[in-house]
């Protein structure tokens, strides 16, 4: 029999899953309301009080956690061009589950050399050039950088030609540089999985350790993953399948908090429609992007500006979030809520999907397409308190399918929702690479399809 | 030895694709590695790609006449973008109507391009210049 305790730390609350994988079932769940002051143990204990007598049935085999404490994991990304290396880049850390404090395109100066030295940034992902391609930046970039005092972990993944240089450069400052390929080998093509790899491999040896979660040790065996990247690991399994077991195919999903909206879009291939013309740089096939200025708490007052001028935001309206400000636990208004967090799924999906634009020429219209077209797309999975504890979730998540008030983006046409009601996705992404079939078939019963009569 | 790169496409808002799979097909056969940008390219993409893959010509094809408006100013640009040294080529349709072809190449030179080639120009002859202006600036 295997059982495994799962948990989910670092943000408001602190989830619990107990599941049998033997048995294929979830065997209990439970949340507790932590702050970012709190200790994380004190989250972990009291989900364990809560299981109580459960615990004490069942033999744990292991314990597994995914983290997204003390900030969850930081980086910058450098690059070279903002569109190519830069946003190829910033792709990759998102796809590792980072969030990303600051990004830097074409040689770096003084200024943005003290921004990066005082920032808190965990690792630097540096790029720029395709292999063959520009070196000068690149290794300018990595002198620039070798002036910093405050040491972090670096991954080279740019032009492959001066790798030996930009190492040297880096060794002998005393940073720890490793490398792995360019995230844009040549123009326009994305290859983020090696360094994808990379970033979760440094997040586990030295991450940790920095952000004092080691001493969880004592309390679990293994700190596996960032929240996002094991979130990311499900929603790859349940969309894709198994060889033994068939997924539910491409899907998005809509993950609403308090300080950020993170969008995923999980795609079998490339779709461009017959005579469009792509631009740019081809975006991966799983794709994460993350909206720090989009949240229903913190990052309330960001969602009203942009939203200024719809009729919904009354002085009252505008007092609830002023009172966030001086009190983050208030009593929530539901009403406002929903409000915002539509507002969140449809800003943030967006600016997640491609685009189509009409170009008039002389021969007629032509089109031409920018990132991912994710109009087939039939699933959409809401993840996240707003989502989950509203009463009518579907009005949220169809906020970010496709309108005709803006027809250039490549949002889905209709989908069915599904809810992660019982917290599963982030906890069962801990499990996705060890045991697959069953874990697909958890999720598969436990992220359930809004009925007809719902919606 | 590492191969030249060459970065090639169609600009503005032509659509014209099959010289520049020509184009591409040739420059390959010659042994240069090519960063095709297909059709209905703009000054900022041909800029950026070169940027990125440290290329040392751009090739620039238009066919449906408006080519003129489309590389204005595009000499300064390509300057400002640091590609200085980049040999800049146009070749195909580049004005409407029958101009004489002097006054067209002249206007395209005075816009900063290196070579000018008339339509039905033989791909080969651009190869060799191309081979022949590389080899003059090592």
């Amino acid at each position: 029999m295997s059982v495994y305790l799962l948990f989910d730390v670092g943000s408001t609350y602190t989830k619990g899953v107990l599941v049998d994988i033997t048995k294929e079932k979830i065997v209990a769940t439970a949340s507790s309301m932590t702050t970012a002051e709190t200790d994380i143990r004190f989250g972990i204990e009291s989900i364990k009080s809560q299981m109580g007598e459960i615990l004490e049935q069942v033999n744990i085999t292991k314990t597994l956690v995914c983290s997204s404490a003390k900030g969850g994991l930081t980086m910058i990304s450098v690059g070279l061009i903002p569109d190519l290396t830069l946003k190829a880049a910033t792709l990759a850390c998102y796809s590792a589950g980072a969030k990303v404090i600051g990004s830097y395109s074409f040689e770096l100066n003084q200024h943005e050399i003290e921004e990066i030295e005082t920032s808190n940034c965990d690792i630097l992902l540096l790029c720029g050039g395709t292999n063959g391609g520009n070196s000068t930046v690149v290794v300018n970039n990595a002198k620039r950088i070798a002036s910093i005092r405050r040491k972090f972990p670096i991954i080279y993944a740019g032009n492959k030609s001066c790798q030996d240089q930009v190492n040297e450069i880096l060794n002998n400052a005393g940073f720890e540089c490793t490398f792995c390929d360019n995230v844009m080998p040549s123009y326009g093509v994305l290859e983020v999985n090696e360094c994808r790899n990379r970033i979760r491999e440094i997040f586990l040896d030295h991450i940790i350790k920095a952000k004092g979660l080691s001493s969880l040790s004592t309390l679990i065996e293994e700190i596996i993953l960032p929240t996002p990247y094991s979130v990311m690991e499900a929603l790859k399994l349940l969309a894709k399948g198994t060889l033994n077991e068939r997924g539910l195919g491409d899907l998005m999903a809509i993950d609403i908090g308090g300080a950020t909206t993170d969008v995923y879009s999980m795609n079998s291939t490339v779709v461009i429609a017959d005579h469009v013309d792509f631009k740019g740089l081809q975006e991966p096939l799983e794709k994460r992007s993350v909206e720090g200025d989009l949240g229903v708490r913190f990052n309330a007052k960001h969602v009203l500006a942009l939203k200024k001028n719809e009729t919904e935001i009354t002085v009252e309206f505008n007092r609830y979030i002023s009172q966030f400000a001086a009190d983050r636990y208030i009593v929530p208004n539901p009403v406002f809520d929903q409000l915002l967090a539509k507002w969140c799924c449809e800003i943030a999906a967006v600016r997640h999907a491609g685009r189509i634009d009409s170009v008039f020429t002389p021969l007629g219209v032509s089109y031409c397409q920018q990132g991912k077209d994710l109009r087939d797309v039939k699933i959409m999975i809401g993840i996240g308190g707003p989502i989950l504890y509203s009463s009518h979730p579907e009005e949220i998540l169809e906020k970010a399918l496709y309108s005709d008030f803006k027809k250039e983006i490549l949002l889905p046409h209709k989908t069915d929702y599904y809810l992660d009601k019982h917290y599963v996705i982030s906890c069962l992404g801990l499990l996705a690479s060890r045991h697959p079939d069953e874990v697909l078939r958890i999720l598969k019963k436990n992220v359930e399809k809004l009925n007809n009569d719902q919606r | 030895m590492t191969k030249t790169t060459v970065v090639i496409g169609v600009i503005g808002a032509d659509v014209h694709a099959v010289g520049n799979r020509i184009i591409a097909y040739a420059l390959e056969k010659a042994g240069f590695d090519v960063v095709n940008l297909g059709v209905m390219v703009t000054q900022k993409e041909f800029a950026e790609a070169a940027i990125e893959t440290n290329a040392k010509a751009i090739v620039i094809s238009s066919l449906y006449g408006h080519g003129e408006l489309d590389c204005r100013g595009i000499g300064d640009y390509f300057n400002e973008a640091g590609l200085k040294d980049v040999l800049l080529y146009i070749g195909g349709n580049l004005v409407v109507g029958k101009a004489d072809f002097d006054s067209v190449e002249e206007k395209f030179k005075k816009m900063g391009f290196d070579r000018v080639y008339p339509p039905g120009s033989d791909i080969e002859q651009g190869i060799n210049d191309l081979t022949a202006d590389l080899e003059s600036r090592k």
